[in-house]
């Protein structure tokens, strides 16, 4: 059989010596530079390159994916430690992380989250091997107008997401999206909010709007001692989660990993969206869904089991269509055009043993991570425990480091400093950095999709109504929308309490 | 390997970047930085990296990619030009940031032609127009044709507003009366997807990214913009055969800021002229596409002039 074919001879690349090794050297360098604020998978990935050089190229993208999707992994922890995502992506893992490692429950958040990491992962592996031809082919099928309406969707996510209601994380969207319009607007070519400074025409970077909002404004909060109680922070407690733990974790688990696979094969929209989505949709499903918020183990499952899935299947449109679907990606196709192979629709057949070992490699990687990490755990918990005038600076510092080297730029330090003032005001007032992340990063991909659909259909607004894809996935944003407003909900939700009690 | 030990290592690798500068005689004696006008892992990066490679070797010290991109890589050469002229700051140069940009941006800070040396030409990717097999176009004439019968139905997809696949489809249209509807990008890779999914079906965009897409028979091509056939497409005719009066090169060189002192100068020159003559560097450069002819110093420099006369009136009509 074909499959079993491929698989064999992706077995042969991947577990050759020198592959596990720099297999390991890639999961384990990516989980580190994930788990530090600032620098990203990108940075990671930028500084690895030169390095592919000397390899050959499987051996190089084995490496560089090991980091990619290790970073996506690393960057939960210091969501749950610290409360700043290590990527944007793991913004979600937060909501619910954080709680957890303030109620002392940090070692079986950090458990649970190498778990449901590799869960995600490897059913995105899966979904790649058995579907990854159909999985190009759907791709192609997102036009214009069902990319706006995934976008919708996911804002709309974003902002039942937020924890203190609806309206204020509506609200935070809004203003996510203002700030994405600043630069120069796709179809005109003029430049919108820039104020005459040439920097600002790409744009204001995701990673300052990011690490401002949530790392140096986490920073001024727990200065001014107005994060709540620490009383449990520090304990490793326990780490393992218990049986009630692990069998509310598993459907949330699937569907996350679904979620996620499905996103992650759409180029350019990718984890972040992935992982707001599982988590609005499962907070919409879940019967604990109160508790959401609070420090559920869902909450933690959830997003990290998508993001994952997420990363792997990410690679599908760059591999099959052999164009990247983001700047990480873009990187990892250079290191495969540093050794003549041109990434392009034939280079499956062409290069078989590059895809199907980078496939199987993945295996061997996530497996990887989870024995690496578990022991890591109580080390990283014992990280809480050191004083924090000592592990702020040092935060503080590594912020710095991580958003100079995405473009070299001091501009872009004060720039991050001041989006961290903003974001401790925000939080004073009670609203959220995620939803308005997620405006951010949605909002102007969202305009740009609508913008050239109604370009194609020359000015017909119907088109979003009138395409299948577009118009389920609208509906489903408007139900997930409806559900929440409605009252009815919470009179369901009493009812059942009531029913409970008695 | 704890936290500390880790940041006190990644704080060390930042650091040696950063060492002060002293002038002196035997260039180099220090590492020198190449400024790249895009984010890593796109060609002209990768035509940057093995450049420095192959000079690290030959000068004895490092050659370190520096990546600036923004603003349509004005922001690597206004960096280019606030640097000293001490030949220890070279940037990978290219069509837009001095020959197309400034046109458009009239507040771009730099003179293209008098704050800088233009020192060595690398080589050239052209512009293609190519059509998706259900567009059902096979010649340019076809496309022609379909154009002026049906004026604004086709679509055309360009990587972005005043990018120069955008100048050159209008500088197109102006020369064959074919009226094509505009659907802009912000870059090239969303635009080849909309194109592979049969969004948009003719895109005009640089030659070598394509060939993959012609191999499978996914993209038809239609003309290029290069002076005479290229090799890697002989069977497509030019624009200027098809009688369209349309050249376009995406150049790449190695540029620093005005003022070098020539002794440095000619060893940059010398140095890169012998790197690009290796043939695992020529090899490469084929894989990549990019098109080589040899240029002295002078000649690169008036070339540069040059295109930047001939882009000016194109990138006004196009953006107004």
């Amino acid at each position: 059989m074909d499959l079993l074919h491929n698989l064999a001879l992706g077995l042969n690349t991947a577990a050759t010596m020198q592959n596990l090794i720099y297999c390991f050297v890639g999961v384990f360098l990516g989980t580190f530079i994930g788990a530090l604020p600032g620098v990203g998978p990108l940075a990671a990935v930028a500084m690895l390159l030169p390095v592919s050089f000397y390899l050959p190229p499987e051996t190089a993208l084995v490496m560089l994916a090991g980091v990619y999707y290790g970073a996506e992994y690393g960057g939960s922890i210091a969501s749950i430690l610290l409360n700043i995502p290590g990527t944007p992506s793991a913004s979600v893992t937060c909501i619910d992380g954080y709680p957890m490692a303030q109620q002392g429950r940090a070692g079986v958040a950090l458990f649970s989250t190498a778990m449901a990491s590799m869960f995600g992962a490897l059913f995105g592996v899966v979904v790649m091997v058995l579907l990854s031809p159909r999985l190009a082919e759907f791709a192609l099928l997102f036009q214009p107008a069902e990319y706006f309406s995934v976008m919708v969707l996911g804002l709309v996510a974003a902002s039942i997401v937020s924890t203190s209601g609806v309206v204020r994380g509506l609200m935070m969207v809004c203003l996510g999206i203002l700030l994405g319009t600043i630069g120069v607007d796709v179809n005109s070519g003029e430049t919108r909010f820039t104020g005459g400074i040439p920097q600002l025409r790409d744009g204001v970077s995701l990673v300052v709007v990011a690490m401002g909002l949530f790392g140096v404004s986490e920073v001024i909060t727990s200065m001014r001692g107005t994060t709540q109680s620490y009383a449990g922070a520090g304990m490793i407690g326990r780490m393992f989660p218990n049986r009630d733990e692990w069998r509310r974790s598993f459907m949330p688990a699937v569907r996350g990993s679904a979620i996620g696979s499905f996103f992650g094969t759409l180029p350019g929209t990718g984890q972040t969206v992935a992982s707001f989505v599982a988590y609005a949709l499962e907070k919409r499903l879940n019967k604990r869904a109160d508790q959401f918020g609070k420090g559920a183990i869902e909450g933690v499952v959830v997003p990290e089991s998508a993001n994952n899935a997420a990363a792997q299947t990410a690679f599908i449109p760059t591999l099959t269509l052999g164009i990247p679907g983001s700047t990480t990606m873009a990187l990892m196709l250079g290191a495969l055009m540093i050794h003549g192979i041109t990434p392009g629709p034939r280079m499956i057949s062409e290069h078989p043993e590059l895809f199907w070992g980078l496939v199987v490699s993945f295996v061997f990687g996530n497996i990887f991570l989870l024995i690496l990490n578990i022991p890591l755990i109580g080390l990283w918990v014992r990280l809480l425990r050191v004083p924090h005038y000592f592990l702020y600076p040092a935060v503080i510092v590594l912020i710095c480091v991580g958003v100079y080297s995405i473009s070299n730029s001091l501009t872009d330090i004060w720039a991050t400093l001041a989006f961290g003032l903003v974001g401790y005001v925000l939080r004073l007032f009670r609203f959220e950095p995620a939803p308005m992340l997620i405006g951010f990063v949605l909002g102007p991909m969202m305009e740009e999709y609508f913008r050239r659909a109604m370009l194609l259909s020359r000015g017909d607004a119907t088109v979003f109504f009138t395409r299948p894809g577009s118009a389920a996935l609208l509906l489903v944003a408007i139900l997930m929308l409806c559900a929440t407003m409605l009252p009815w909900r919470r009179w369901l939700t009493a009812g059942l309490s009531r029913r409970r009690q008695a | 390997m704890n936290r500390k030990t880790f940041l006190a290592t990644m704080a060390a690798i930042f650091a040696t970047t950063a060492l002060p500068a002293f002038a002196q005689d035997d260039w180099p004696e220090r590492p020198v930085r190449i400024l790249v006008s895009f984010p890593p892992g796109g060609s002209s990066d990768l035509v940057a990296r093995l450049l420095a490679e192959k000079l690290s070797v030959s000068l004895g010290q490092q050659f370190v990619i520096e990546n600036k991109p923004g603003a349509a890589g004005t922001v690597a050469a206004q960096a280019l030009q606030q640097a000293q002229p001490d030949g220890y700051t070279l940037m990978l140069s290219n069509l837009t940031p001095f020959n197309v940009a400034p046109v458009r941006f009239p507040d771009t800070p730099y003179d293209p032609i008098a704050d800088f040396d233009h020192i060595t030409y690398v080589g050239t990717v052209h512009l293609g127009l190519f059509a998706a097999p259900s567009a059902e176009i096979t010649d340019l004439d076809s496309l022609v044709n379909m154009a002026r019968s049906q004026p604004g139905l086709l679509e055309y997809g360009s990587s972005g507003v005043g990018s120069w696949g955008h100048v050159i489809a209008e500088q197109f249209q102006d020369e064959s009366g074919a009226e094509l509807f505009h659907i802009p990008y912000k870059g090239s890779g969303p635009m080849r997807l909309d194109f592979m999914g049969g969004v948009v079906p003719t895109i005009f965009d640089a030659v070598p990214q394509n060939l993959p897409a012609v191999a499978e028979g996914t993209a038809i091509p239609l003309a290029v913009s290069a002076p005479e056939r290229i090799a890697s497409l002989p069977d497509v005719p030019t624009f200027i055969e098809a009688g369209y009066p349309i050249e376009a090169e995406n150049w790449l060189g190695v540029s620093t800021p005005a003022g070098v002192p020539a002794a440095i100068k000619a060893t940059l020159d010398a140095a890169l002229t012998d790197a690009m003559a290796l043939p695992e560097v020529q090899a490469q450069f084929d894989t990549w596409g990019l098109i080589r002819e040899p240029k002295s110093n002078e000649a690169f420099s008036s070339y540069v002039q040059d295109q930047l006369t001939r882009w000016t009136p194109l990138v006004q009509a196009a953006t107004q």
